[in-house]
């Protein structure tokens, strides 16, 4: 196991995973990548993403949800684990903190 | 959801079953059916990439089931990282095995696409099975000559007399003019005048234009898409007004786009026939299609077509007791039918085809057995690697998988880069060859042939080896004992001596065409061929003015001779009938026109009499000069045939001279009796120029022109280029062979490569207590080499008797050919070449095992 630090888009893909809910299954997080991050990510690399999460034990999964559209299949739906979230929180919590120490005056000056 | 939909999306989803874990296919697939269906809502366009490109990113390690070689009933009995890994070990020799198979299969697949060209021909017509071409057949002195053209009224009186078969007929007359539109002047030598159904008759693409209308118009002109570049650039061609001969505006109305295919019609443009005053029966110039719907029908017609000439021509038949006949010829036929004689069509030599698509043949076979010797040489050398899989329980079938699995990897590897190769190397190759050869990968016929390629090499490199490698016995192997059948190595001995014997017949070729071809430049013709100008007569301005513009050169240092000349040698000459007054018999003759410089300009011998002379008022159009053989023709001596008079076309002639006989056509004639006239039918200056000046003599050449005819081009040639042309076809297979033998012999040296590496392989013990015993290097080199000379020789023996007969044939078609028994020694050099070179590639080889240490050979029992 390569640790349990998290990637940029990994702690994206996660609350993605939580805004979604009920309807968090590959297609879904795709679209939702695309529209409000304007990232465009192809499905494969979003579900080696996924189950890396879930190998680090930050997401569990379980199939349902089976639709006419999908020919009868079931849906591969995320949730995140206990271990998950906390570590979403953690990382938001650094963030806070360190975007706590930045000097007002440093973001003022934009030199574009 | 339509039929093609669900198609593709199945391909896909079979794909993502194939390839994909278990537990992972019910999402994968749902995923991509709800994608599907959502692109689909949305009519986003490239849906169908976008989609595959989602289906070909889901195929990641993630994914993908695992390789794993040790689990029972998983499909991947073949695990493609020992077949990098033996690969890799090989280094030098898999390469060679790879780039050899590549390389052979880039000539097939040339070959292929030439040779697919050329019986391709007009095959884009709609109804190609239903067109017919009108063909005459005369009959001068009972030697029957087909000619592919006719007059004007053949098409109607054909429509006429057969309603009921004929469905419709079309007339197309090339021919060349002046085109101009506002500045720019160009000679179009590919035109065609034709009947204003040309273009519904025939189904030449049209980007621009009504198919039925495009030439319903008397001014109305079609161009192709080069030629409409050339005069308006990336204007809109439509409507715009073009000049012709500088006399008639025609009006653009159609753009051609480029033929799919060849046609056996070449042209940049056509204007409707009705232009012209067509004149009778005897104004043959044009060519004459019908389209019938059966071959049935055909026949009847082709039946009734002694009938239809005798109620046309009957009159004309009794009065000049002659008969003439008509026949019709399959579209399809014409490219291959080269005995007709004006026909304006490009025709293909059948018997470069056939000999093209031996040599593809032979390459190909090279490269197989080649690939074949190699994989069965290198497989030996995992021998251990077998054994030791099999006693740690490795199956029987898991190990010929193994090995098939390989074989594929490779082949379809090598197959990769044989097409890239062939894509990078095509515009060499056209230039080398002078050929216009197209890629078109899609050919249904390509894929399977490729197929059935691509297998049997298989099983035979593959699958050989396999059941080979794989029915050892573990325990022997991992002894050290020898791993060999007998069986095996005859099979392999008899491949080698197949490829000798494919490069000893291709190097004799090569050879014994090229003696050839050099004979035919070098023979004296008779005549002299070298720094004499051809300058077209193309139009009526400079024909009015030609005794000016002789005179014009008179006084010009740099040009030494000049004539006008209808039939130079080396080009075309008319055929016809002379007479002598006082017998009947008619004598069959090739007649030329000269003026009185003809003689001197060509540089040929008078044996008797005297040539024409300017002053002598009376020589003009009245005289003639025979060659020697047209006077042994008529039973005379020189001497006695002056002042002889004979008829040529009804035109009475004094025989005022006898000329040395020269080569006046191609050498694959046999000299033929020829009458030169002194008359006015000129086609074409020839000017003898100071060959150290060349420049400044076609300077003032031009410069004249120019002045004479300003509004026309000057069209030129060199005369010894115009002979070259005669052998065309011959210099190309010359080019062809000894390209090709080279490659043959390259390939076939590889195929000693791996027979002498598995041999060393084989006897390494053997040599290693040979050289212990006190044997040298040298010995050892020739021991191992031994075996190759009897195979050499066998290959040898059978390939001189085949390519004997081979270039025999091949040197009938030369009235004028070296002889092959006075040539004999080309055999020996052949065969002692390729033993050389296999020497060379053997010794290479076989070095390495003599100056190897005995003790690392004998070590290991």
């Amino acid at each position: 196991m390569k640790g349990t630090n998290l990637g940029e888009f990994e702690e994206l893909v996660l609350l993605i995973v939580l805004i979604l809910q009920k309807e968090a299954y590959v297609l879904k997080i795709r679209e939702e990548v695309l529209d409000q991050i304007g990232r465009s990510v192809a499905m494969g690399a979003l579900h080696s993403t996924l189950s890396r999460l879930e190998k680090k034990g930050f997401l569990e999964s379980v199939m349902e949800g089976a639709t006419q559209e999908r020919g009868g299949r079931r849906k591969r739906i995320y949730e995140l684990t206990a271990l998950g979230k906390t570590v979403l929180k953690d990382a938001n919590q650094q963030r806070q903190m360190l975007w706590n120490q930045v000097p007002d005056y440093a973001l003022k000056f934009i030199y574009v | 959801m339509s039929k093609g939909e669900t198609y593709y999306s199945s391909i896909s989803l079979r794909l993502i079953r194939w390839l994909c874990r278990k537990e992972l296919q019910e999402e994968i697939e749902g995923n991509l059916l709800e994608f599907r269906l959502e692109l689909r809502q949305s009519e986003i366009r490239f849906s169908r990439m976008k989609y595959w490109f989602q289906v070909l990113n889901y195929l990641r390690p993630s994914t993908l089931k695992k390789f794993n070689h040790s689990k029972r009933g998983n499909m991947f009995n073949f695990n493609p990282i020992f077949t990098i890994r033996s690969l890799f070990k090989q280094g030098v020799s898999s390469l060679i095995n790879i780039l050899g198979f590549a390389l052979g299969l880039v000539c097939v697949l040339f070959l292929y696409f030439h040779i697919q060209s050329e019986i391709s021909y007009d095959d884009f017509h709609q109804d190609k099975d239903q067109i017919y071409r009108a063909i005459r057949i005369a009959d001068p002195d009972g030697e029957r000559s087909k000619v592919g053209v006719s007059s004007g009224p053949y098409a109607q009186a054909l429509l006429n007399d057969f309603p009921n078969s004929i469905k419709s007929a079309v007339r197309a007359m090339p021919s060349d003019v002046l085109v101009t539109f506002e500045n720019k002047s160009f000679i179009e030598e590919q035109i065609i005048l034709a009947d204003s159904n040309f273009f519904s008759f025939f189904s030449y693409p049209l980007i621009r234009g009504n198919r039925n209308q495009v030439l319903n118009g008397t001014n109305n002109v079609v161009l192709g898409k080069e030629a409409a570049y050339r005069y308006f650039g990336d204007e809109d061609p439509i409507g715009k007004i073009i000049k012709i001969d500088n006399q008639t505006d025609y009006m653009v109305t159609g753009v051609m786009d480029e033929f799919p295919s060849h046609s056996h019609l070449e042209f940049s443009m056509v204007i409707n026939i009705n232009v012209l005053n067509l004149g009778g029966w005897w104004n043959n110039g044009l060519i004459t299609y019908v389209k019938i719907e059966t071959p049935e029908e055909a026949n009847y017609v082709n039946s009734q077509l002694t009938n239809f000439m005798n109620k046309y021509f009957g009159d004309d038949f009794e009065a000049g007791d002659f008969r003439m006949d008509l026949e019709l010829e399959a579209l399809g036929d014409v490219h291959f039918n080269n005995d007709i004689m004006f026909d304006f069509a490009a025709h293909g030599n059948k018997n470069t085809i056939y000999i093209l698509g031996a040599v593809g043949l032979a390459i190909l076979l090279i490269a197989c057995f080649n690939y074949v010797n190699l994989s069965i040489a290198q497989s030996f050398r995992r021998a251990k690697e077998i054994a030791v899989r099999k006693v740690l329980g490795g199956e029987k079938t898991r190990l010929i998988l193994q090995f098939l699995g390989e074989s594929i990897t490779i082949l379809l590897f090598a197959t990769g880069i044989a097409v890239g190769l062939a894509i990078l190397l095509n515009p060499t190759f056209n230039n080398y060859f002078e050929l216009d050869v197209r890629f078109d990968w899609l050919d249904p016929n390509l894929l399977i042939f490729g197929g059935i390629l691509l297998v049997t090499t298989l099983l035979i490199a593959g699958l050989y080896p396999a059941l080979l490698l794989s029915s050892f016995d573990a325990l022997k192997v991992l002894k050290g004992s020898k791993v060999s059948s007998g069986k095996n190595s005859i099979i392999r001995k008899s491949l080698v001596v197949l490829q000798f014997f494919i490069s000893i017949f291709m190097i004799s070729a090569t050879l014994l065409i090229s003696q050839q071809m050099s004979y035919v430049q070098q023979k004296d013709l008779g005549f002299d061929k070298e720094a004499i100008v051809l300058i077209d007569i193309n139009n009526g301005t400079i024909r009015s003015k030609i005794d000016v513009f002789k005179k014009s050169f008179e006084d010009e240092p740099d040009i030494i001779s000049f004539t006008s000349v209808g039939g130079e040698p080396g080009g075309f000459h008319d055929i016809t009938l002379l007479t002598l007054p006082e017998s009947p018999d008619n004598h069959r003759i090739n007649i030329g026109w000269g003026d009185e410089d003809y003689f001197e300009t060509f540089g040929v011998n008078m044996v008797a009499g005297r040539s024409f002379e300017q002053n002598l008022e009376s020589d003009r159009q009245q005289t003639a000069v025979l060659n020697l053989k047209a006077v042994e023709m008529l039973g005379f001596t020189p001497e006695e045939v002056l002042e002889k008079k004979v008829t040529v076309w009804n035109n009475e002639l004094r025989v005022i001279g006898v000329s040395d006989n020269y080569n006046f056509s191609s050498l694959k004639q046999e000299l033929e009796p020829l009458i030169i006239v002194n008359g006015l039918r000129h086609r074409r200056f020839a000017i003898k120029i100071n060959a150290s000046k060349l420049s400044a003599a076609m300077e003032t050449i031009s410069k004249s022109w120019d002045e004479f005819s300003p509004d026309y081009p000057m069209q030129y040639e060199f005369l010894d280029e115009s002979i070259a042309r005669l052998y065309e076809s011959e210099a190309k297979q010359s080019r062809v062979f000894s390209a090709f033998s080279t490659i043959s012999i390259f390939l076939a040296c590889m195929g000693v490569f791996g027979l002498a590496t598995y041999t060393a392989r084989q006897r390494q013990k053997e040599l290693g207590i040979r050289k212990v015993l006190g044997a040298t290097a040298n010995q050892i080199i020739n021991l191992l080499s031994k075996e190759f000379i009897l195979l050499i020789l066998i290959a040898s023996i059978l390939a001189t008797p085949v390519a004997w007969y081979f270039i025999d044939s091949w040197l009938n078609e030369f009235a004028y050919q070296i002889s092959i028994s006075g040539n004999w020694l080309v055999f020996a050099i052949s065969t002692l070449a390729v033993g050389i070179i296999a020497f060379v590639t053997i010794g290479l080889k076989t070095y390495r095992a003599a100056v190897s240490n005995p003790t690392e050979s004998i070590r290991y029992e």
